[in-house]
């Protein structure tokens, strides 16, 4: 399993196909924020979003869209605010805020967001 | 979706052209008076604007631009079909392309600007950003003042921003602040347009707008000492402010002067009429297009730039443009009516209530041409405007600061409301509901600032 800063070092690769994304690490998803949408509850009771952690990857559906490439454009993003998997998430400084960028191929690029970048968490 | 709409929008337009070919500019159009069961879809809608995030908020999410366009197209057959007019119509368009048309060359330019500045985030240097914004809200417009500032204001109060802070930022520099110069608020405008001198309103509204920011900010300051929220002692800062993209204050000035290149301020200025669309207009659009293809990428990035904001505030707007013909109409011919009975007080409360939920640049032409035949001057002879503004002034200014200030009422009292707000929550801040922005923040903050404005300015004049 590649940790969060490794696959951030590598630059490594996530997927998305329709409104299904998989990041190539483990981690609690705290927050995300996909257009005008804040999803703070991943519960199953509520529609917006779910996710699952796999031992190598997290898998999240974003129910409330068919296709993500028809919502989020060039200059767009989705943030997320996330805690990697056996990290204490009561620790502030775990949250890590991390920005995905939909590319050609199913391509999703992976960034650490940096301070120009608006996303209060 | 854009193309559909564009095509019936054209061949609706091309329908009205050919009625009123022939009506001259300076001559008087009269019409039936509309059906008052017609501003029912004007209602409608913004019920919908207010009640669709809450309670249906997927359903609203991706239909509203169709329930606006639907509503919309209702009003258009009725005057089209049912009264015959299609001046108002076309007059309508005209006004709805130039106010999307320099939303969308701000919006751009200013997208294409980055302000870093790393401070403190501070009571005292929220309220020096919220008059700062203010002032440069009379020289760039209540829209671009606001997109060039909410995104540094934001990315300083990023550890301890709330709610509050984006309400007194859309109270004060999205509206209140503009209401010096003609450039401020579209209003202003249009008086401006008729006859009022630039520096008329600067004269007759500073001494409101400064007392009612200063008030304004000190309810801010008051509440923004009791946030402690995110206070790192440890943190450093260098208090460097930096800006990128600087080129596009070339563009936000080509803009800016364009405002008045207009037939009625330049006579060489060709008027491109009965089409809906001027030279000026062609120019901003222009401009917002050389602007997002020669700006930073990086800034872009910053940004987060898309079009999803004004997108948003062009489909809405063309509903509320529409629907709203009927509603006006209807005020108008009421104002005229009753205008010798109406004083300075009710001006303003009548100009301020219909602007914080219609646009505030018709219902300004309104009630100034109502308070106009009060004294037997007409609103469309620019000598008369001008002679009225100084002999009874005491209505232009009423009229004039409730129709900009009342703007800050609601999301939709103001273009640059709704884009703010649209910004906030892209950057993760829960922002309040309509009726949580009217409950919680509007009526308690602003009605007692407007209503000691109304003690002071105009209780018992006559």
């Amino acid at each position: 399993m590649k940790s969060l800063k490794e696959v951030l070092n590598n630059k490594d690769f996530g997927l998305f196909y329709g409104n299904r994304i998989l990041l190539p690490f483990a981690a609690e998803i705290l927050k995300a924020v996909i257009e005008r949408d804040i999803i703070m509850d991943f519960s199953t009771s509520d529609k917006g979003a779910n996710y699952t952690i796999f031992n190598d990857y997290t898998e999240i559906y974003f129910y409330d869209y068919k296709n993500l490439l028809d919502v989020v454009s060039k200059y767009e993003m989705i943030k997320l605010v996330v805690v990697e998997k056996g990290k204490n998430i009561f620790d502030l400084s775990n949250h890590k805020k991390i920005s995905l960028h939909l590319v050609e191929n199913h391509k999703l690029t992976i960034e650490e967001l940096n301070d120009d970048s608006l996303f209060i968490e | 979706m854009f193309k559909k709409v564009s095509s019936l929008l054209v061949v609706i337009f091309s329908f009205s052209i050919s009625n009123d070919l022939y009506a001259s500019e300076g001559s008087q159009v009269v019409h039936t008076h509309p059906n008052p069961l017609m501003v029912i879809p004007f209602v409608l809608l913004l019920l919908m604007i207010a009640t669709g995030p809450l309670f249906y908020h997927q359903f609203w999410e991706r239909s509203y631009p169709k329930i606006a366009i639907a509503l919309g197209l209702i009003t258009v057959f009725y005057y089209l079909f049912g009264l015959n007019d299609s001046h108002s119509l076309i007059h309508t368009a005209h006004e709805y392309v130039s106010f999307i048309a320099l939303l969308t060359s701000l919006f751009v330019a200013t997208g294409g600007i980055l302000i870093k500045v790393d401070r403190k985030a501070t009571p005292m240097l929220n309220v020096i950003i919220l008059l700062f914004g203010s002032v440069i809200a009379n020289i760039i417009g209540t829209t671009g003042a606001s997109m060039l500032l909410i995104r540094p204001y934001i990315k300083i109060n990023k550890n301890r921003v709330k709610p509050y802070h984006i309400i007194f930022f859309i109270f004060s520099i999205s509206n209140i602040g503009g209401a010096l110069t003609p450039i401020g608020d579209p209003p202003l405008f249009l008086g401006f347009l008729r006859g009022v001198d630039f520096f008329w309103f600067f004269g007759h509204v500073w001494y409101a707008w400064l007392p009612t920011l200063l008030l304004l900010v000190s309810i801010f300051y008051f509440i923004d000492t009791r946030n402690k929220n995110g206070e790192d002692p440890d943190t450093e800062y260098s208090g460097k402010i930096e800006f990128k993209g600087l080129k596009s204050i070339w563009y936000l000035l080509i803009i800016l002067v364009s405002v008045f290149i207009d037939p009625g301020i330049m006579s060489w200025v060709p008027s491109l009429a009965p089409l809906p669309i001027g030279i000026r207009e062609i120019i901003m659009f222009s401009v917002a297009y050389l602007s997002y293809k020669t700006a930073e990428i990086d800034v872009l990035k910053a940004n987060e730039f898309n079009f999803d904001p004004i997108k948003e505030v062009a489909y809405l707007f063309v509903g509320i443009f529409a629907t709203m013909i009927p509603a006006l109409q209807l005020i108008s011919y009421e104002a005229n009516v009753y205008g010798q009975q109406l004083n300075p007080g009710i001006f303003y409360w009548a100009t301020g209530s219909l602007s914080a939920f219609l646009d505030n640049a018709p219902t300004f032409l309104n009630f100034l041409s109502a308070s106009l035949g009060k004294y037997g001057y007409d609103v469309a002879v620019k000598t008369q405007v001008h002679d009225f503004s100084i002999a009874h002034p005491v209505y232009l200014q009423a009229i004039s600061i409730a129709a900009v200030f009342f703007g800050a009422m609601t999301y939709i009292g103001n273009g640059p409301n709704f884009m703010v707000k649209s910004i906030c929550e892209r950057a993760g801040i829960n922002m309040p509901s309509f009726f949580g922005y009217l409950i919680k923040y509007a009526i308690p903050i602003l009605l007692p600032i407007f209503t000691i404005v109304w003690l002071v300015l105009y209780y018992g004049k006559v």
